[in-house]
């Protein structure tokens, strides 16, 4: 047991941890940053406090009380939780990396296998206790649920884990095996993870939608929302009943009588503690072939005699090498590549989700998209607002650009000892990750044009727009990167975990959202004055270019500018 | 020809200088052997040379180009071997030299001709089409070896060059080594095996807690013959016996 703890123990703190010590200015950064954050997302997250506490009082009136409801929340808490944990059970559990590490010491290999699951478990409570303090907290005052609501809350933290870890080792065994037989090429394994990710967010679209969450058509008075809001509510619930072990779970916090508490609480226990016997069942043998896999399989390929080797060699030139050697070891990193190709593919599919949304229409009404093509002032507002959002969008999730320098890792120097001019070294990057971008932007432009009846005219020029913004965004991510880089990490997404890049370029991508929002909001409003004069229109989007334009040189100008001075101060 | 002037180099994050006052001189035509035991300062001196530290104070000269002035060029000049194998583990052995080929502008003819020759000398060909990730630490040294030589650098930075060679490879490094410095060039190698530097180096240089304590051809060094280097280097790197010489 004092084994098992202590591997739990640097397991655990090993995957928060990069760099040994931090300095004092640093750490004022880095608390700086999380403040500021903090500030960005109390409003939304108390705006789900404020929504689940409605949802609890509205459940007040539905038949058979919230029961269905608050199984429905813990639902919802586990497909969060299984999105978030999914890439930790994978890395921690199902891929043996460590094993040349571990395997010597006098533990155990089912030992191991237990403390690499039980990390695995700790990081999904750390996550399902963000979801109760959000979302069942708020339902249960909403709800004036009874006081054992408020202790089985502690229960709950450890058994709604239990799921998405069944249901993350179902989809994670299968496809870690395919991987392991398919071989080592890093293209495949990041196809081979965005696939199982597409499968998996089909699936949760398949089961929301099932369970009437989205799209179906609305059958009461549309005037009465609350009423509408209730007979959704009450459809969706009535699902949850199938989630056994979540409906006894939930009929136990919110039980009022003492026998019906302790008999559903003691079948829910039962219920979690078969799901982890099924984890294990399932796990602990794909772990030990893995184990066996990873150990006897080491080095054989590279001892394997080619053929036939043929040695191609070319000179490309310095910026054309720098960034195809950089795509090369992206997408051949399974972690990398599956960012990379998720920020691709992401975006345009947002665009997609928003029509199906936005096309939810009653039996002979229009749909919200529709009513809106109609509206006089649709071309000049929605291709705007369309822009502000996918820019900030595309900023925030382009992995290339958020930490170019970071994902060196420990081959820092060799950037360093290379008689290539830095600049050139950044252009490579930048560019590299706007060549990402501006492939995301032009499908999600086709996209808006093709689903939301926007002009093509103004999908063109936001897609110019875009690229350029996309550049400028890319020139400061990458300063930003440049400045604190994450390097020394055993894992990518440590590095993710620990960086605060992506909320300075959430921030970065909100003024520029900001800036844009001022100039059109302007012009929009001449627009409006004028008589929706066209000319109003060319001007915004002139300006709108311009500024995007402006931007991009300017932040390359304050990149090339910084970027020397802050390359020096990284000592590998 | 390597010169460094009064170089100086404490990191950001300590307050303990990692070199002081290093004031040295590897000329043309010779191999210089570089000791010192763990944290003395060599790795350190090495990077401020490649030009992956900068020095806080100093001046570091590779054939006369002051790297602080002129990094492109001088870092042009540098063939550099790593102690650590760091490297781009996700490209294949042959694409890693692609790279660096092109990266110190090789010409595609003349970088093919290199790579099949010293790939050949070093028994890698057959690997080079494989992921350096699936090499072992032994290949993964002789492809950095080969690395700093492809673009025939006029000065060659070894940390630790024969760690995970097999004796052929070791063999046919030491002698290139000793081809390159007759050649007029600059050899440039820390390590730990004492023996191979008594061996193969014409002038040593020992530094301990960041100071060069003694620097001179072996013979000097060992005024008494039946003094082996190794002790010699264990009296002078012993704490409190900086100053030996």
């Amino acid at each position: 047991m004092k084994k098992f703890l202590s591997l739990v123990k640097l397991l655990f703190v090993q995957q928060y941890r990069t760099k040994p010590t931090e300095g004092k200015k640093r750490r004022g950064g880095t608390i700086a940053t999380y403040i500021i954050l903090a500030v960005c997302f109390t409003p939304m997250l108390i705006s789900i406090a404020i929504a689940m506490y409605g949802v609890g009082k509205i459940s007040q009136g539905l038949e058979g009380g919230g029961t269905n409801i608050c199984a429905m929340l813990i639902f919802i808490s586990q497909g969060a939780v299984l999105l978030f944990g999914i890439p930790t059970l994978i890395s921690n559990v199902f891929t043996v990396k460590d094993a040349d590490k571990l395997l010597f010491l006098p533990i155990r290999s089912s030992t191991i296998f237990a403390a690499k699951l039980t990390v695995a478990y700790l990081n999904e409570v750390i996550t399902t206790a963000v979801m109760l303090v959000f979302m069942l907290l708020p339902f249960g005052i909403g709800y004036s649920a009874p006081i054992g609501f408020y202790f089985l809350l502690l229960l709950a933290l450890v058994l709604i884990p239990m799921l998405p870890m069944l249901l993350g080792s179902i989809i994670a065994v299968p496809m870690s095996a395919l991987i392991t037989k398919i071989g080592k090429n890093g293209v495949v394994k990041t196809i081979l993870q965005v696939l199982m990710f597409a499968i998996i967010m089909g699936a949760y679209m398949f089961a929301m939608y099932e369970f009437g969450f989205i799209g179906g058509s609305e059958e009461g008075d549309p005037t009465d929302m609350a009423q509408m809001l209730l007979d959704k509510l009450q459809g969706m619930g009535t699902m949850m009943k199938y989630v056994h072990s979540n409906y006894t779970l939930a009929s136990a916090m919110l039980g009022s009588a003492f026998s019906v508490v302790i008999v559903n609480l003691l079948i829910s226990v039962a219920e979690n503690a078969l799901l982890v016997a099924l984890v294990i069942a399932m796990s602990l043998p794909f772990y030990h072939w893995m184990l066996t896999t990873s150990v006897e399989g080491a080095g054989g390929r590279s001892r394997r005699k080619a053929a036939k080797v043929t040695l191609e060699v070319k000179n490309k030139g310095v910026v054309k090498e720098l960034i195809f050697t950089d795509l090369k070891r992206v997408m051949r990193e399974s972690q990398m590549g599956f960012q990379c190709i998720m920020s691709l593919i992401m975006l345009p599919l947002m665009v997609v989700v928003f029509y199906f949304c936005f096309n939810i229409s009653g039996e002979g009404d229009q749909s919200i998209v529709e009513m809106f093509k109609g509206q006089a002032l649709y071309q000049g507002i929605a291709p705007i607002i369309f822009l502000s959002y996918m820019s900030l969008l595309g900023m925030t999730s382009n992995v290339l650009g958020i930490y170019p320098i970071s994902r060196e890792n420990k081959a820092i120097y060799l950037v360093k000892s290379l008689p290539v001019s830095f600049n050139k070294y950044l252009l490579a990057k930048v560019i590299l990750a706007t060549a990402v971008m501006v492939i995301s932007d032009f499908v999600m432009c086709v996209l808006i044009v093709a689903l939301f009846g926007v002009k093509w005219y103004f999908g063109l020029a936001m897609w110019f727009a875009m690229a350029a913004l996309g550049f400028g965004g890319m020139c400061i991510t990458t300063l930003i990167d440049l400045k604190s880089p994450k390097l020394g990490w055993t894992n990518f997404n440590q590095s993710l975990k620990n960086a605060k890049n992506s909320w300075m370029a959430l921030l970065v991508a909100f003024v520029v959202s900001l800036v844009l929002g001022t100039i059109s909001g302007v012009c929009l409003l001449g627009w409006y004055l004028t008589n929706t004069s066209w000319y109003m229109l060319l001007i915004m989007w002139v300006l709108i270019i311009g500024a995007s334009v402006g931007f991009a040189a300017v932040s390359y100008k304050i990149m090339t500018k910084n970027a020397q001075r802050h390359f020096d101060n990284i000592e590998p | 020809m390597i010169r460094l002037t009064n170089v100086s180099k404490t990191y950001a994050k300590s307050t303990v200088k990692a070199v002081e006052d290093l004031t040295l001189e590897i000329k043309d035509g010779e191999i210089f052997g570089f000791l010192g035991p763990n944290g003395a300062g060599k790795s350190t001196t090495i990077k401020m040379i490649t030009g992956i530290l900068s020095p806080d104070s100093g001046v570091i000269e590779v054939d006369g180009i002051n790297i602080a002035e002129n990094p492109i060029a001088a870092k042009s000049l540098i063939g550099f071997v790593p102690d650590n194998h760091e490297t781009y583990e996700t490209l294949k052995g042959i694409e890693y030299l692609n790279f660096i080929g092109t990266m110190y502008n090789i010409p595609s003819e003349l970088l093919k001709q290199r790579v099949s020759e010293y790939a050949e000398m070093f028994g890698l060909t057959d690997a080079l089409p494989n992921m350096i990730s699936s090499y072992s630490h032994g290949m993964k040294q002789k492809l950095m070896v080969i690395a700093a030589l492809i673009h025939e650098p006029k000065v060659w930075i070894l940390d630790e060059p024969l760690t995970g060679l097999d004796p052929q490879s070791a063999f046919q490094l030491k002698q290139l080594m000793r081809k390159h410095a007759e050649q007029g060039n600059t050899v440039f190698f820390s390590s730990h095996v004492i023996d191979v530097v008594e061996k193969v180096c014409d002038r040593i240089g020992i530094i301990n807690h960041g100071k060069l304590v003694t620097v001179d051809t072996l013979d000097n060094i060992r005024q008494d013959e039946n003094v082996s280097l190794e002790s010699l280097f264990l009296t002078i790197t012993a704490d409190g016996t900086d100053s030996v010489k």
